[in-house]
C-alpha cells in the first residue's frame, strides 16, 4: 500500500510536464492585460480575481492557491488591496519562487509613486490603505512604470526572451504615449465630480478633474442616512457634474443620490473585463475617459 | 594666378566630393538625424514624467517639511527599496499581531452545574465549560512574521479566565521545492475541516456534536510535524501526513506512550464549478495509543484508538454581497482497550465503535448571515461492546441550531444563536441561547477558503 502511494507519486513528479511557456499568476485583470502585451505567445496568464469581484473581500481558494503554486512569476497590485488573500495564498502555494524577496514575487506598486500615503491609521477611519491609494491602474502615467518593471522582471524570468519583452514594451510605450496624448486633449480639466469610494484619484491628477466630495464616509464603510442627506444639500452647491461609481461600489446609494440630487450617476468601469467590448487596458482606460466626459 | 588656380581646384574638389558624398547618403543621413531626434523626443518625454513625478514628490516633502524628521524620511524613500503592501509594511521589528475578542452572554433552561456536568453517555464523561450569564471563550493574541526567507512562524495565544495558554506556535516553511511544505511545533492538525480552523471563524458559536464527542470542543492542537504535498494536477489536491506527541484527552492522552504516538493522513481535494461555486472535501484518518478518563465515569481508559473523517463544503459566491454554503463532516471513531474501574481496579476489555455527522447551511446576504445545522451521533454505526456484552445507550443523541449574525466590518460580529440539545439522552434537553460578539483588531485576518 505505501509502495503503491509512493510510486504512484514518484510517476506523478517525474511526468509533470516542463511548461514551455512562462506561467505568469496576476491577481487583477488590468495586470493581466499590461503582462500579455509584453509576454504575447511567450507567457500563460491567469488572472486570480474576476472583474466582478472585489479584490478587497475574496478568499484564497484552492483552485487559486493551484495556480499560485505553478506560477513562475506572481504579478500583483500591492499596497495592500490584496492583504486579505495574497499572504496566504503566498504561503500556500508552496511555491518557493513567488514568496516575498524572490525574484518570482512582483509588486507592481513598486514602480509608482503612491498618492495619500497615511502617517498614523486606526481601522476607526475605515478601509484604509496606510501604504498609498491602491487605485493606480487608471493612470497612463503610471502604467510606463509598471510596464517597465514588468519586463525587467519578465526578461529576468526568461532571459532568453529578453529582446522580445524590450520590443514590445517599447511597441507598448509608444502606443500609451500616442493615447496619452489623445486623453489628455478630453476636456477634463477643471471638471468636478463626487466618487462613492477613492478610487479616482490618479486619474483626477492626470487629467485635473477633482473629486469633490465622497459618498462613503470613511473607505469601505457603507455612508450612513445622516451622511447621505448632508451630500444631498451639499451636492447641489458643488458643481459636479456627476456621481462616480464602479461596478461594486455601492451602486444602489449612487443611483439613489442621484435621484435626489439631480445628478447624473456615472458607473465607471473598473477593470479590464467589467463591460463588454472592455477586452485590454487600453479600451479600459478609453471606457473611463468616455464615461466621465 | 598659379596659386589662383591650385586653390580654385581644391575648392571644386572639396565641392563635388561633398556634393557626391552627400548624395549617395543624404537619405540614411536624414534617417539617422530622424533617429536621433526621436530618441531626444522619447528622453524628453521619459524626463518630464520623471520631473513631473520629482514635483509631486517635492510637493509632498513641502507640505511635510514642517516635520523635523522629513529631510531624514526622504533620503530613505530615496534609497530604500519600497516595502511591498504584503505584510503591512509594518517595521521589521514587530511581527504581525492581531487580537480576536471571543466572549458571549449563554442562557440554558438547565442550571449552570448541570451545564458543566453534562455529558455524552456512550461518549464522553467531559460536561460543557459554559456558564449562564456573561462567559469569555477566549482573547486571543496572534502574531505571524517570516523568520528568513526560509520559514514563517506563527503564535497564537488565547488569553482566558484561566490564564494564558500556547495553542500554536509553528513554522512553515516556504523554501522546499514546488508543492512541499513542512510544519512543525504546535499546532492545528489537518485532520477534518473545523478543526484546523480557529473557532472564532466557525460559523457557529460552538463545535458540533461529533467534535464534542470524539475530539473535544476546540478541536485538537498538538507537537509535532506536519508534511503537505500539493500534487501537480490539473485540479487542487493536497495529501498530508502528520506525527504527533498525542496530548489530546478524548482521543489520546499525554500518557498513553512514552514517546510519539499518534498520526494522521488526509487528503483534500478541491474542483470549481464556474466561476461561482467551488467544492472542497476529503477523507482523514487519525490513528494513536489512548490512556485516558474520559471514556466512563470513575474509569481510565487504556488501548488504541482510530478516527476517520469524511468532509464536504460547497460555496456559492456569486458576489460579495451573497452567498450560500453548505458545510458536512462524517466522523467515525473505533477504540479497542481495558477500562479500568479507579475504585475497585476491576479491568474490563471494552470496544466501541461509533459515528456521528453534522451538516450546516449558511446563507449570506448584505452584512446578515443565516445558518441552520443539524448534528447526530449513532448515525451508522453504535457498538459499544463492555467484557463482551453490547450495551445499549437509549436513542440516538442530537441537536439543532439556528444563527443569526452581523458583520459590522470584516472586524466586527455579533451573532445570536439557539441550540436544541438531545444529546442526554436520560436527562432533560438543554435549550441554549448564545449572542457572541467578535473583534478582531491589528494584522489583517486572512481570508481563508
Amino acid at each position: 500500500m505505501k509502495k503503491l502511494l509512493i510510486s504512484f507519486l514518484l510517476v506523478l513528479v517525474l511526468t509533470t510536464p516542463a511548461a514551455a511557456k512562462i506561467n505568469i499568476v496576476a491577481t487583477l485583470p488590468w495586470i493581466g492585460s499590461i503582462a500579455n502585451d509584453l509576454g504575447k505567445d511567450k507567457v500563460k496568464i491567469k488572472v486570480l480575481v474576476k472583474p466582478s469581484q472585489d479584490p478587497h473581500q475574496i478568499e484564497a481558494k484552492p483552485g487559486m492557491i493551484l495556480a499560485a503554486r505553478n506560477a513562475d512569476l506572481l504579478m500583483y497590485n500591492g499596497l495592500d488591496l490584496e492583504i486579505g488573500f495574497l499572504p496566504i495564498l503566498i504561503e500556500s502555494s508552496r511555491n518557493n519562487r513567488i514568496q516575498p524577496g524572490k525574484s518570482g514575487n512582483l509588486d507592481c506598486s513598486q514602480f509608482i509613486n503612491a498618492i495619500e500615503k497615511l502617517e498614523a491609521v486606526d481601522r476607526s477611519m475605515g478601509d484604509v490603505h496606510p501604504l498609498g491609494n491602491p487605485h493606480y491602474h487608471l493612470s497612463a502615467r503610471n502604467m510606463m512604470l509598471v510596464a517597465r518593471g514588468m519586463t525587467q522582471a519578465l526578461a529576468g524570468t526568461d532571459p532568453e526572451n529578453a529582446s522580445f519583452y524590450r520590443a514590445n514594451l517599447a511597441s507598448l510605450e509608444g502606443r500609451m504615449q500616442k493615447k496619452q496624448s489623445q486623453w489628455s486633449k478630453i476636456p477634463l480639466r477643471g471638471r468636478k465630480y463626487i466618487a462613492y469610494h477613492k478610487f479616482f484619484e490618479y486619474p483626477a491628477r492626470d487629467y485635473g478633474f477633482q473629486i469633490v466630495d465622497y459618498v462613503e464616509e470613511k473607505p469601505g464603510i457603507p455612508p450612513s442616512a445622516r451622511h447621505i442627506s448632508k451630500l444631498i444639500a451639499s451636492a447641489k452647491r458643488s458643481g459636479a457634474s456627476g456621481i462616480l461609481t464602479t461596478a461594486y461600489h455601492g451602486k444602489k446609494e449612487v443611483h439613489a443620490l442621484a435621484q435626489k440630487t439631480g445628478l447624473r450617476s456615472i458607473i465607471v468601469p473598473h477593470d479590464v473585463g467589467s463591460a463588454a467590448g472592455i477586452n485590454d487596458w487600453f479600451a479600459l482606460m478609453d471606457a473611463v475617459l468616455k464615461s466621465l466626459e | 594666378m598659379k596659386r589662383g588656380f591650385i586653390f580654385f581646384i581644391l575648392l571644386f574638389s572639396l565641392a563635388t566630393s561633398g556634393h557626391v558624398f552627400a548624395q549617395s547618403d543624404i537619405e540614411s543621413r536624414i534617417r539617422a538625424l530622424e533617429d536621433v531626434l526621436k530618441k531626444q523626443a522619447e528622453t524628453i518625454q521619459a524626463q518630464q514624467i520623471m520631473i513631473d513625478e520629482l514635483k509631486a514628490e517635492i510637493n509632498k516633502k513641502t507640505e511635510v517639511a514642517a516635520a523635523p524628521e522629513s529631510k531624514e524620511k526622504q533620503t530613505e524613500v530615496q534609497t530604500a527599496p519600497k516595502a511591498a503592501g504584503l505584510f503591512g509594511g509594518a517595521a521589521m521589528s514587530n511581527p504581525n499581531i492581531s487580537l480576536v475578542l471571543n466572549t458571549y452572554g449563554y442562557s440554558s433552561n438547565l442550571t449552570t452545574e448541570e451545564v458543566r456536568n453534562r455529558s455524552i453517555a456512550g461518549y464522553t464523561t467531559r460536561g460543557i465549560d459554559r456558564r449562564n450569564g456573561f462567559n469569555l471563550e477566549a482573547a486571543e493574541v496572534a502574531l505571524y512574521a517570516p523568520v528568513d526567507s526560509f520559514f514563517n512562524l506563527y503564535a497564537t495565544i488565547p488569553v482566558t479566565d484561566d490564564g494564558a495558554e500556547l495553542e500554536e506556535a509553528y513554522f512553515v516553511t516556504t523554501c522546499l521545492p514546488r508543492g512541499h511544505q513542512i510544519k512543525g511545533g504546535k499546532f492545528k492538525s489537518g485532520f477534518g475541516r473545523l478543526n484546523s480552523q480557529h473557532s472564532h471563524v466557525w460559523d457557529f458559536v460552538d463545535a458540533p456534536l461529533p467534535y464534542r464527542a470524539f475530539i473535544g470542543d476546540e478541536g485538537f492542537s498538538e507537537k509535532g510535524i506536519q508534511y503537505t504535498y500539493l500534487l501537480p494536477l490539473p485540479f487542487y489536491a493536497i495529501v498530508g501526513v502528520e506525527a504527533l506527541q498525542g496530548d489530546n484527552d478524548l482521543l489520546f492522552g499525554s500518557d498513553a506512550a512514552s514517546g510519539i504516538h499518534a498520526y494522521t493522513a488526509f487528503v483534500k481535494a478541491s474542483l470549481d464549478i464556474g466561476d461561482n461555486s467551488t467544492i472542497l472535501f476529503g477523507p482523514s484518518v487519525l490513528t494513536g495509543k489512548t490512556k485516558t478518563d474520559t471514556v466512563a465515569a470513575d474509569s481510565d481508559f487504556s488501548g488504541d484508538t482510530t478516527l476517520y473523517g469524511l468532509e464536504f463544503t460547497y460555496k456559492w459566491q456569486p458576489s460579495k454581497d451573497r452567498g450560500f454554503k453548505i458545510q458536512s463532516e462524517y466522523l467515525l471513531r473505533t477504540q479497542s482497550g481495558d477500562l479500568t474501574d479507579t475504585g475497585s481496579g476491576l479491568v474490563q476489555s471494552l470496544e466501541r465503535s461509533q459515528d456521528g455527522l453534522y451538516f450546516q447551511g449558511i446563507f449570506k446576504q448584505a452584512n446578515w448571515e443565516f445558518g441552520a445545522r443539524y448534528d447526530i451521533l449513532s448515525l451508522f454505526k453504535d457498538d459499544y461492546t463492555l467484557a463482551g456484552e453490547k450495551q445499549d445507550w437509549g436513542r440516538r443523541p442530537w441537536r439543532a441550531s439556528g444563527m443569526i449574525n452581523y458583520n459590522f466590518s470584516e472586524f466586527s460580529l455579533l451573532r445570536l444563536q439557539y441550540n436544541h440539545d438531545e444529546s442526554d439522552v436520560t436527562g432533560k434537553p438543554n435549550d441554549e441561547l448564545f449572542l457572541q460578539f467578535i473583534f478582531a483588531i491589528g494584522a489583517h485576518p486572512a481570508h481563508k477558503f
